[in-house]
């Protein structure tokens, strides 16, 4: 498909998702922040990667006024949302960042129609690289990413996501992957404290 | 995870859509397609024909549809219908002309709908309106909602709706301003819209058109999209050739005394189309499926233009393996069942038309209406200033039960009732989830030669 969302991204390179690499920046995760996603770490025994800028109005304190879900499966797959509801038309915004420590293929999802899976990520629409991560864009996705414009990227044997819904205020698709990059470039790597 | 849904323009172009501004951007975003130069020839003596290009679309042959579309709907104060008939009538034919039949040119189609005839010329029509021998009702139905039809959907009930096609804007404008400064017409709506693919490459129109608006969900669009919704839709194989939708042709109609010879039932609609949720819910495979049939495959990522021949029609049983197989049936393949001949057929002229072959013609195009670019009543109408992604639906078919049941089997719904167990405008159901009917209306397009006032003179 001749995306419409290639065209804005700054970065582009050959094949699928790379292998990224994280963390060289000296930026480390924001204070009021930081023992969430510590705790997250230490919890899915894996590195968990923390924003350091999130879309106004959210913050991304695990446990603060705008976290969402927060859920661990027995696979060590994560999943934390931050959400800021706008009951007074002043619209969605809603993040997700998931990982899946141990496994780099695309989770599959209960399909829409029928009986089948489908893969939890899927219509990519190009590239975006920042931070030292190579990630591919995904435009339909599953389940709590539903009606999100999604990065993923694998590190060291791990599968990554972070996604943002399509909705007013941020009601297109580019305004969200421009977002993502945001969020992509200020990622800042959490190890499990041994 | 959709939790809401709120529609949200924006887009710095929003401010001058209401005005119905945007539509000047077609001739500033879009260039009129290379037409042969086509000299003025007599006129055929159906009306919803007009001559129109093809050209090569990832190797299948497309009709080049005009850039520009417009349908104006009236109703009428006539004190003298046979004055009426001859003043309408002078206006037309200096617009045939002024202009060619073809999209560089001109093509205008006078349809009318039921209240013209049960008003105005009841008698008349009692006698001479065509029958539908196969369906055994009037050519003529009464405009009716479908099962994937919101309750909301309103009927109208217009004398007569007219059809303009062209590449050059300035050609419909005048024509509008020559038919409808006509003291008889009180214009109801007016529709505009565009076409065009990307066929040489680039931006199609639609795509630069819903950009330009910053409807939802525009971004994306393929670049080379004909229509909003991302597939070439006017495959030649695709659409009724020739003469297949007049009244006669397939012998579906009783023309009684002739009068309609040379005519077709015309059904006009407006579409809402949900861009985001089709963009953003439909992978590419999903999207094929649904758009044409499940189980394509070898169809590579991102292509636009899929062959539509007869070589690719669905039967009924096919169909409902399908469903029974997936759960799903694709909105060509449920159409087909219907709306492609089963048997290798010779038409009223002579024409052998091989099973297969598509019956009806249709002439709809994309809009930024919403639903409409102009409406005497604009509170009953819905009507907003803000753009919105749509299609103003116009198809031809030899009867208004033959467009029923083409309408009928994309819900699910076959011929002789069976049904596909499909809730209305559920996912399963092709395009419907996305799709949203906001008004409908049948009419009959008379033969050029009885287009102005059917029937008055007798």
């Amino acid at each position: 498909m001749r995306a419409a969302l290639v065209a804005c991204l700054v970065a582009l390179a050959l094949g699928g998702i790379a292998q990224g690499a994280a963390g060289a920046r000296k930026a480390s995760c924001p204070g009021a922040w930081a023992k969430g996603w510590q705790v997250l770490a230490n919890k899915v025994q894996a590195p968990v990667y923390c924003p350091t800028w999130m879309p106004n109005p959210l913050d991304a304190k695990i446990g603060g006024d705008y976290q969402d879900a927060y859920g661990i499966g027995k696979d060590r797959s994560y999943l934390v949302s931050f959400l800021e509801h706008g009951d007074l038309g002043s619209g969605d915004v809603h993040v997700n960042f998931r990982g899946f420590p141990g496994r780099t293929v695309i989770p599959r999802c209960p399909a829409p129609v029928g009986h089948g899976t489908v893969p939890c990520f899927s219509d990519p629409g190009g590239h975006v690289r920042a931070n030292r991560i190579r990630a591919t864009v995904y435009r339909v996705n599953q389940g709590e990413d539903q009606w999100h414009i999604l990065l993923a990227w694998r590190y060291k044997g791990t599968l990554y996501t972070v996604s943002q819904h399509v909705i007013n205020p941020y009601d297109s698709a580019t305004k969200v992957l421009q977002n993502m990059e945001r969020v992509l470039k200020g990622l800042v790597l959490v190890k499990p404290a041994t | 995870m959709r939790i809401t849904r709120r529609r949200f323009l924006g887009g710095a172009a929003a401010a001058a859509v209401g005005a119905g501004g945007i539509y000047e951007l077609v001739d500033r975003l879009g260039s009129a397609p290379a037409r042969p130069v086509v000299e003025p020839a007599g006129m055929p003596p159906e009306q919803h024909l007009i001559d129109l290009s093809t050209v090569h679309s990832e190797g299948v042959e497309v009709v080049v549809p005009p850039l520009h579309s417009e349908i104006v709907t009236a109703t009428l104060d006539v004190h003298d219908l046979r004055a009426a008939q001859r003043d309408l009538e002078d206006v037309l034919r200096t617009l045939d002309a002024r202009h060619p039949l073809t999209a560089a040119g001109l093509g205008v189609t006078v349809a009318w709908g039921m209240p013209y005839f049960e008003r105005l010329v009841p008698a008349q029509a009692k006698a001479h309106l065509p029958y539908d021998r196969r369906a055994n009702r009037p050519a003529l139905l009464p405009t009716r909602r479908f099962p994937s039809d919101p309750s909301e959907t309103l009927l109208e009930r217009n004398d007569v709706a007219v059809l303009m096609r062209s590449d050059r804007r300035e050609h419909i404008d005048a024509a509008r301003t020559a038919i409808f400064d006509l003291p008889f017409f009180t214009v109801t709506s007016i529709r505009r819209g565009f076409a065009g693919g990307g066929f040489d490459g680039g931006r199609s129109l639609p795509k630069k058109m819903a950009m330009a608006a910053g409807v939802p969900g525009a971004d994306l669009i393929p670049d080379g999209a004909e229509l909003f919704l991302g597939f070439t839709s006017t495959q030649k194989a695709g659409l009724g050739p020739g003469k297949i939708a007049n009244h006669e042709t397939l012998g579906y109609v009783d023309l009684r005394s002739g009068y309609f010879h040379g005519g077709t039932h015309m059904h006009l609609s407006h579409i809402a189309e949900d861009l985001e949720a089709w963009y953003l819910n439909f992978d590419f495979d999903e999207r094929l499926l649904t758009a044409f049939r499940p189980g394509m495959t070898g169809v590579h990522q991102g292509r636009q233009t899929i062959p539509q021949g007869p070589a690719q029609f669905s039967s009924e049983s096919q169909l409902e393996r399908q469903f029974h197989q997936t759960g799903r049936f694709g909105h060509s393949a449920s159409i087909q069942a219907t709306s492609r001949l089963l048997q290798d057929t010779t038409g009223a002229d002579g024409t052998l038309y091989p099973k297969g072959t598509a019956i009806p013609q249709r002439a709809d195009f994309n809009t930024l209406d919403n639903p409409f670019a102009f409406s005497s009543d604009p509170k009953r109408d819905g009507m907003s200033k803000e753009a919105s992604a749509g299609v103003h639906f116009v198809v031809f078919n030899p009867s208004g039960d033959d467009f029923e049941r083409n309408r009928l089997a994309m819900d699910g719904v076959l011929p002789g009732g069976k049904k596909l167990a499909v809730p209305p405008r559920n996912r399963a159901q092709g395009f419907n989830s996305v799709l949203t009917t906001t008004h409908r209306q049948n009419f009959l397009v008379p033969p050029r030669r009885n287009r102005s006032f059917p029937l008055v003179e007798l």
